[in-house]
């Protein structure tokens, strides 16, 4: 963050005005087992029945980063809004974020502290007291911790981001083990790999959509999933009607119509696997038609020279007519921004792709303009959280070194690698191998249920914690999460579980980690933070306690703690000649011969569910999927063509059969899919995690070979072929859709009549 | 006399409360809508709609007073997909009211179709005569798994079995701002002060909702836009809903 004046932090945060941080002291009354003789003859100081407080938070239902405000109303929590002052959400917020409050009040949370009775996986557990189990772990991990052995502890989480990441590293530091590793099935690793190669820093940039005429997207759902839907979406309102008389074009090219391909003016299904090569047949037109004047555009011409149109035309099924026609659009716009995501960057070829988009952001002049690509400086703090997640690679190693015996302990918190990663990386079997397996999470999802001890961790709207957007807005950001709540059950924020750990280890840890609580520890370190920005202005040297108390107020009720026009991105360089370089033929490979697996694997996250973690939501699983209307299930789209040709009617149940494995699930007919390919949405087939998910629809995931993207180490996980087995039964597919055309109802106006 | 006959007629006309009232009105611009569906979670948690569960929405009973309509235009690859949020139109001329037996669903003087459960008798009649398919029925009573009953909103009835209920145009809302209007010692509610929870929610800032007797109102402006126009208007239920259609390039 550069240099920010007190007067300034507080310019900011000022805005917010809502709420206060006493909705925790209300709460209280309504935990279980606790029971007032006379209740509320001295009310708390925000209760008054009747009216409703709001506080904000941080949203945790997807790596965004929106502000949320949540309404409390008699301490409990019965709204979820965005956080208008927010930069991120604005105010706004998806199905998603507002259906945290399933979360929180979920029948299926792990409610105590628990050990396992019977074989691991059964789902046998008996409740333990917080005082034994901790001990019993500290004990163990003690023990190793003296015997030179802490590197046999391993530590493996979600997306976690903020000082509660740099509290898990601290720990595993102290302990003395370098194995802290984080796996999201969605971080967007092979974005950042290209990125490193393109604009020499690993970061994601603010994609200004907003400011756009001219969107090309390859395969990112900006819309529904990728990095940061609210912000997308109220970018993309602003980018059709937000401008008089302006209204910007978008257009998506994707094998299988994604939100963000219903939204787009022009949708093109290019042949799965081949997004990259469409990019540079698209560069090669750019500059052949002098849309780029660099002085040096001879080494562009150069090396693009064997992706001429007509060639790339012939593997793509994109006619070459709509490649350069494209090209002038994107050229001839006066802010066009490309951008990389979905399967695109999902290939055995990602970071290739997504170089060769980057590179149409370059050749256009994009990079660092309002409507294009604007760098983020590096964030406020814990820069490094990104580098610990492992992909498939690392994923494999933890795999590898279970088997070997080589891991003692595993700590595991809010991951869930045993549904969000393929069959064949065998993670559930490789678990059977660690003597100690310690879950830290809110469910019994199917990694918690092969665990030893289940430790439960608060939900987020319960717990302290900060967070930093990524990607960022442009402009250094953070915000700050708070319970808004009292904690309903007997659990812990996982950072007061792992200072407890920390205290009962013994050695160097209980000392340098002293602080009582997540609270306590969030608050100093926010301190810090204040006193190093606040100490750069010189005129204003002598901060006193009064002035953080004031600010952490401040930022408490806003939520948030940044400024607009902060100075952005300075350490970014594009290097052209880094991207000249790295021009490769970006074209996927995928597992199976064509001969066998005559189809192409189309797994798609959806709106809904994300990589599965909403499922457990009832609200989500009753909400219609957006582009089929089809609830509580799985299914599997096709083309009417190849369902034709197949004979394959709506609810014919099929086996999706690839060289990993096979799902059965029915089929659906779905008119804006490529011939050729099976889309399947992610999200469904939990064995476990609750009631509303469990045994429901299939996991595509788990098909899926185990394929790396060999510059990032991610998973590929669009780089699969599969064939179509008819097994002769039938399931039902439940949809709210009735007619899906209008029959010249003239329902969507006069003039858009969809007959 | 004639005041008297002018006054009848004045009093019987649709929309009669023009001059003295609030006319409550949305326009929704398709050109902004993405199908996202944060408006109908917003509407289920703000409106205390019940989890149905599977069986229910395999038997088409699920209740949702704001839902996404698709509809495909054209074969592949020349395919376009069309969105459209549908929720009650709330329309002058409902044919839902007229049908009523015990005047349950009736008009209120601010335009809005308004039902009342405690006189609902349940021959769902007003469902038959709804075009838009925006009433729904409590078949059942519907429970939540514990605790999920935490988050249901105090503002709001919970719904028993044997009533219709649809959307209100989030009245408990328009309530409490005009509560705070008279509390503030205003005789009339500022434009933006009431927002239903779907147009709170709507990231791409799709839908507008506010008062088009005031013609300052953004409602009145975005009204007038030339893409206007109301779903199945050719029926003559004059709804409050004026859609903006997209654009097509």
């Amino acid at each position: 963050m550069s240099k920010i004046s007190r007067r300034d932090l507080l310019q900011y945060i000022g805005a917010g005005g809502i709420g206060a941080v006493g909705g925790v002291l209300y709460g209280k009354s309504v935990q279980r087992n606790v029971e007032f003789l006379i209740p509320q003859v001295i009310p708390p100081e925000d209760y008054s029945p009747g009216v409703a407080s709001w506080y904000n938070t941080v949203c945790n239902q997807c790596s965004a980063g929106c502000g949320i405000s949540v309404r409390i109303r008699e301490g409990k929590a019965t709204k979820i809004e965005g956080n208008p002052v927010h930069p991120v959400s604005q105010g706004r917020l998806c199905a998603r974020g507002q259906a945290g409050l399933n979360v929180l009040y979920n029948p299926d949370r792990v409610r105590a502290p628990m050990q396992n009775a019977a074989q691991r996986g059964s789902g046998n557990y008996t409740e333990i007291s917080w005082d034994e189990v901790l001990t019993t772990i500290a004990s163990r991990i003690g023990r190793l911790r003296i015997d030179g052995n802490a590197g046999r502890v391993r530590l493996l989480t979600g997306r976690v981001r903020g000082h509660l990441d740099e509290l898990f590293a601290q720990f595993m530091e102290l302990l003395g083990s370098d194995h802290y590793q984080q796996y999201d099935f969605t971080y967007p690793a092979a974005i950042r790999a290209a990125n490193r190669i393109s604009f020499g820093v690993e970061q994601m940039p603010y994609y200004d959509i907003k400011h756009a005429d001219y969107l090309l997207s390859f395969g990112a759902d900006y819309l529904g999933t990728w990095l940061s839907p609210v912000h997308h979406s109220l970018a993309y309102g602003h980018l059709r009607q937000g401008r008089p008389g302006q209204r910007g074009k978008t257009v998506q090219i994707e094998p299988r119509m994604s939100l963000s391909g219903a939204a787009a003016d022009e949708w093109i299904a290019a042949q799965p696997g081949t997004e990259g090569l469409l990019a540079l047949g698209i560069a090669h037109a750019l500059v052949n038609e002098g849309f780029y004047l660099g002085s040096d555009r001879d080494e562009w011409s150069n090396a693009l020279q064997a992706y001429s149109p007509s060639r790339v035309s012939a593997e793509t099924d994109v006619s070459e007519a709509s490649i350069i026609r494209l090209a002038r659009e994107f050229g001839e716009s006066k802010s066009s921004l490309a951008i990389a995501g979905g399967a695109t960057a999902a290939g055995t070829n990602a970071v290739a792709s997504v170089v060769a988009v980057n590179a149409l952001n370059y050749l256009a002049g994009n990079l660092g303009q309002r409507g294009g690509v604007i760098f983020n400086s590096a964030p406020a703090f814990s820069a490094t959280a990104g580098s610990r997640q492992a992909g498939l690679q690392g994923m494999l190693e933890l795999v590898e070194a279970m088997e070997a015996g080589d891991v003692e302990v595993l700590l595991v918190h809010d991951a869930n690698p045993v549904y969000a990663l393929p069959k064949n990386v065998r993670f559930r079997q490789a678990m059977e191998n660690v003597p100690l397996v310690v879950a830290l999470s809110s469910f019994l999802d199917e990694t918690t249920a092969m665990a030893d001890f289940i430790l439960p961790t608060s939900t987020y709207l319960e717990s302290w914690g900060d967070d930093v957007p990524d990607p960022g807005v442009g402009f250094p950001l953070a915000s700050i999460s708070q319970p808004v709540v009292a904690t309903l059950y007997d659990t812990l924020p996982v950072g007061d579980i792992v200072l407890s750990l920390a205290r009962q280890i013994g050695g160097e840890l209980p000392i340098r980690m002293h602080w009582r609580t997540t609270e306590a520890f969030i608050k100093e370190r926010w301190r810090e933070e204040y006193a190093q920005r606040t100490a750069e202005q010189d005129e204003q040297d002598e901060q006193d306690e009064q002035d953080f108390e004031a600010f952490w107020q401040a930022a408490l009720e806003a939520g948030v703690w940044g400024r607009p026009g902060d100075a952005a991105g300075e350490q970014a360089a594009p290097s052209s000649s880094s991207m000249i370089a790295s021009i490769a033929d970006p074209v996927s490979e995928f597992a199976g011969t064509e001969n066998d697996y005559p189809f192409v694997l189309h797994p798609f996250l959806t709106a809904t569910f994300l990589d599965g973690r909403g499922a457990n939501l009832p609200w989500l699983q009753e909400l219609p999927d957006p582009m089929t209307s089809v609830v509580y299930g799985s299914w599997a789209e096709l083309n009417p063509v190849t369902a034709d040709e197949l004979g394959i009617s709506e609810g014919d149940l099929l086996d999706i059969e690839s060289t990993a494995g096979s799902v059965r699930v029915p089929a659906l007919i779905f008119p804006a899919i490529r011939p050729g390919v099976v889309a399947m949405p992610i999200g469904q087939g939990h064995t476990g995690y609750g009631r509303y998910a469990k045994d429901r629809g299939v996991n595509p995931i788990h098909i899926v070979a185990t394929l790396l993207d060999d510059q990032s180490g991610d998973l590929a996980w669009a780089a699969t072929r599969v064939k179509i087995v008819r097994t002769g039964k039938r399931l039902r597919i439940i949809k709210t859709d009735g007619v899906s055309r209008t029959l010249g109802r003239q329902i969507l106006g006069p003039k858009n009549d969809h007959s | 006399m004639s005041t008297i006959v002018e006054k009848f007629r004045q009093y019987t006309k649709p929309g009669y409360y023009d001059k003295f009232d609030y006319h409550w009105t949305m326009t929704i611009d398709l050109d902004r809508c993405t199908g996202c569906e944060a408006c109908v979670v917003a509407c289920q948690a703000e409106n205390n709609l019940p989890i149905v569960g599977e069986e229910r929405f395999a038997q088409s009973r699920e209740i949702k007073w704001i839902r996404i309509e698709r509809y495909w235009e054209g074969e592949y690859p020349n395919i376009k997909m069309g969105f459209i949020p549908m929720l009650c139109q709330h329309c002058d001329d409902a044919p839902c009211e007229t049908a009523c037996p015990v005047y349950a669903t009736y008009h209120n003087q601010d335009g809005l179709n308004t039902q009342i459960y405690n006189r609902c008798i349940g021959t769902r009649t007003c469902a038959v005569y709804c075009p838009y398919e925006v009433r729904f029925f409590n078949w059942f009573t519907y429970t939540w798994d514990e605790p999920l009953e935490q988050q249901l909103n105090p503002d709001v009835t919970v719904r028993e079995k044997g009533v219709m209920e649809k959307c209100t145009f989030c009245i408990q809302r328009i309530r409490i701002a005009k509560d705070n209007a008279k509390d503030d010692g205003r005789r009339r509610v500022r434009d933006g002060e009431v927002v239903p929870a779907c147009v709170q929610s709507c990231p791409t800032e799709a839908l507008v909702f506010g008062n088009s007797n005031d013609p300052e109102a953004k409602v009145s402006k975005m009204m007038n836009n030339p893409r206007g126009y109301k779903v199945l208007e050719e029926l003559n239920t004059t709804p409050s809903i004026v859609y903006l259609t997209k654009v097509h390039s």
